[in-house]
């Protein structure tokens, strides 16, 4: 969904805090992250932390993440929100109030209200109020805390006090290989060599490759064709 | 009408994707009033959002499972639960989506609260029990909000106060005097606060500590209530963050129960305020937390106040509290020097059953300075990395498992990035650092940065001598020592180097 502002008190909401459906742990191809995912899913039993600090670098699969995150806390029975602020920051940071009694709250993108003085002030009181409800709070940006450019000492604190991971963008090898993964769950058949094409000459970001298969599996199903390089040059135009 | 909500839920169930549902209709919370469903959201977000969504489909459900009959709904924004009883309304509330279990029995609460006791058992005399007032809330009242609360692994302290009731004082058992490491940058706000959980309510009333953040104010707080409890688990203590405190007066404010609201902030025995200085700027609820003060002063009861700064400079706060706060004893906690970290981190490795290598503890202490929260974030992930992979903890992994965050701060902390610093601090140029002039005012600012390099980075002192304009490495050694012994005698010097260690370290 994209982002849809207008005027007056209640604007036509269209924002994409919905989590979709395919982003979970099975299809999310772990690379270098297998100690992270565990830590998402540690977050539940009395080994974890109740704070988790993610960060990772555009395309490296955050949203997938934080969304799988989002399905295996609901898949335990504990309700969940994912807010990527990127897409909230220009409503007002009351969108936090009363976050607290979800027993999992994501927050994705924080970078974007770093040196917002109210956005600031808002994620310090619910840090607050998810530590006196004893809930659990995972948090992701594109830095490491000390990287954001947080100008609340007091919210700068916290965010360092979690556990902090980063998270490992995939390797040429590696997203080739989850590109396989992705479309045999899609009932796409899509060899290896393919796939490596595919990687070699598209984008770096797993979704720009995801968009690429659905474009290619479509018209694979209405050319009749199978899913090789000679079709992916064709339809591609490379 | 909340039956009727209750299969209208059923069917949303079946129609929506169960993260939607879970998102946005879960924690929707049905009430009725004159044949009206009312439904709370927890935010206006979120209100909107079912506005927009789900609304419609909502009253369509209702309006079929009333036989055609059209149900009014009024989405609202609802409030989270004060702690004060408001006056109740005639409504009937839906549990809210947590799971309810059953709260911890008096006596498991009772054998944690003791677990909290002093080493010494002659420490403290215990405080006298109040008898309890009206700002109880009723067992039966508080069932499903008490269930509600105890949910999942609770280590929440709830306290069984005379005649059935539960007085819930949010204190974190892990914190306590045992739990807390004590060094030269805290040993005063160490010995105040003992000294306070020994005669609460005596002279040290109100207990002021201030200092920056992640220094351990709130675990020193938390501890002397814990104490108080420990000691008598009738006491009435309550631990809240000073945003809590404004939103309970709010709230009253609006369901006209500010009597209420008095009531059970004045029937406490300690009072505990967290980060008093988001007070600041909020009239209505400074007026509100002046006469609280004084009426818990005057009845003896203890109050313990945190800040992050002196009171006296807290902006936006009227004078007469500042003043107040200045009646009993008012400490600080400093950040805490190399042997102090390295002690923090041995005793958390110790409370997670973790051996900490010496060597590895000191290379954690002596790249993480700015704070404990920050520490304790470090030796927290590598503990779970240890985990695992099943290693043992030694100093190449531990810098392994901290690559980036150590990374990170190296590049941050560079001898440029401290001259950038210090010029900026003392508003020279930084070219100054390293020009042949020697009057006072470049002078000062030269051997404070030089003295910096030499404590936050890992360069030799020639290396250092040679940033500042090839100067001899026996200069900066001259300029390490006088800055050393400037901290001593001159507490402008020992201010403004505090002033720049915390920024270039935070």
């Amino acid at each position: 969904m994209v982002l849809n502002k207008s005027a007056g008190h209640h604007p036509q909401l269209t924002l994409s805090v919905l989590v979709r459906d395919d982003a979970r742990f099975a299809n999310f191809y772990a690379g270098a992250n297998e100690e992270l995912i565990q830590a998402v899913q540690k977050q539940w039993t009395l080994a974890g932390d109740p704070f988790l600090y993610i960060w990772g670098h555009p395309g490296s699969g955050r949203s997938h993440l934080l969304q799988a995150a989002c399905h295996y806390a609901d898949g335990l029975g504990h309700h969940s929100v994912y807010l990527p602020l990127r897409e909230l920051v220009s409503y007002e940071p009351s969108v936090l109030e009363g976050l607290e009694k979800l027993p999992l709250v994501v927050l994705d993108d924080l970078d974007v209200i770093a040196g917002n003085e109210d956005w600031e002030i808002a994620l310090f009181h619910l840090f607050n109020r998810i530590r006196d409800a004893e809930g659990h709070l995972l948090m992701a940006a594109n830095v490491t805390p000390r990287g954001l450019a947080v100008a609340l000492p007091d919210l700068a604190s916290r965010l360092s006090g979690g556990v902090m991971y980063q998270l490992h963008s995939l390797q040429p090898e590696e997203r080739a290989l989850a590109l396989v993964l992705r479309a045999r769950r899609r009932g796409i058949l899509l060899g290896e060599d393919v796939a490596r094409f595919l990687v070699g000459r598209g984008p770096e970001c797993m979704s720009g490759l995801a968009d690429i298969l659905d474009q290619l599996d479509q018209e694979s199903l209405s050319q009749q064709r199978k899913l090789t390089i000679p079709f992916v040059k064709e339809v591609l135009g490379w | 009408m909340t039956a009727l909500w209750e299969e209208c839920l059923r069917s949303l169930e079946h129609e929506l994707p169960t993260q939607q549902y879970n998102t946005w209709i879960r924690p929707l919370i049905a009430s009725s009033r004159n044949q009206q469903l009312i439904l709370s959201a927890p935010n206006r977000f979120v209100r909107d959002w079912v506005k927009d969504k789900y609304l419609q489909r909502i009253q369509e459900i209702l309006s079929d499972l009333n036989g055609g009959r059209i149900t009014h709904v009024d989405l609202v924004v609802g409030e989270s639960q004060p702690m004060f009883r408001p006056p109740e309304p005639s409504r009937v509330v839906t549990p809210p989506p947590t799971a309810p279990v059953s709260a911890p029995s008096f006596a498991a609460t009772r054998a944690r609260a003791e677990d909290n006791l002093p080493e010494d058992d002659d420490f403290g005399a215990p405080v006298p029990s109040q008898p309890a007032s009206s700002i109880i809330i009723p067992a039966s009242a508080a069932a499903p909000a008490v269930a509600a609360a105890a949910a999942k692994n609770s280590n929440r302290r709830e306290v069984q106060v005379e005649g059935g009731v539960k007085h819930r004082s949010f204190l974190n058992p892990a914190f306590t005097f045992k739990t807390f490491v004590e060094g030269k940058s805290n040993q005063l706000a160490h010995a105040a606060a003992r000294q306070v959980a020994e005669n609460a309510g005596g002279s040290y009333n109100p207990l002021f500590i201030y200092g920056g953040v992640g220094l351990g104010k709130t675990h020193l707080m938390h501890a002397v209530g814990n104490y108080l409890q420990s000691k008598n688990p009738n006491a009435k203590v309550l631990y809240v963050h000073s945003e809590r405190f404004v939103q309970d007066m709010v709230k009253a404010l609006q369901l006209n129960a500010i009597n209420e609201f008095k009531r059970f902030y004045r029937g406490l025995d300690a009072l505990l305020i967290d980060d008093i200085q988001f007070f600041a700027g909020k009239e209505r609820s400074q007026e509100e937390f002046f006469h609280t003060f004084n009426a818990l002063l005057e009845g003896g009861q203890q109050m313990i106040l945190t800040c992050d700064r002196y009171p006296k400079e807290i902006h936006g706060l009227e004078e007469r509290l500042k003043s107040r706060f200045g009646w009993g004893l008012t400490v600080g906690v400093e950040p805490p020097e190399l042997e102090t970290r390295v002690a923090i981190l041995m005793k958390k490795a110790e409370q997670s059953n973790i051996h900490l290598p010496d060597d590895a503890a000191f290379f954690v202490a002596q790249r993480i300075r700015s704070n404990v929260r920050e520490l304790e974030g470090a030796l927290k992930r590598v503990i779970a990395s240890a985990q695992f992979t099943g290693s043992e903890i030694t100093l190449p992994f531990i810098k392994e498992s901290l690559k980036d965050l150590l990374a990170l701060q190296e590049r941050q902390v560079s001898i440029d990035n401290i001259q950038r610093i210090v010029a900026d601090y003392y508003k020279i140029k930084i070219s100054d650092l390293s020009s042949k002039r020697r009057t006072r005012s470049v002078a000062r600012p030269r051997q404070v940065a030089m003295a910096l390099s030499k404590e936050l980075t890992n360069h030799s002192l020639p290396e250092i001598g040679e940033a500042f304009g090839g100067r001899d490495h026996t200069t900066v050694l001259h300029a390490c020592r006088k800055v050393k012994e400037l901290q001593q005698t001159s507490a402008d010097v020992a201010e403004d180097y505090k002033n720049l260690l915390r920024s270039l370290t935070t």
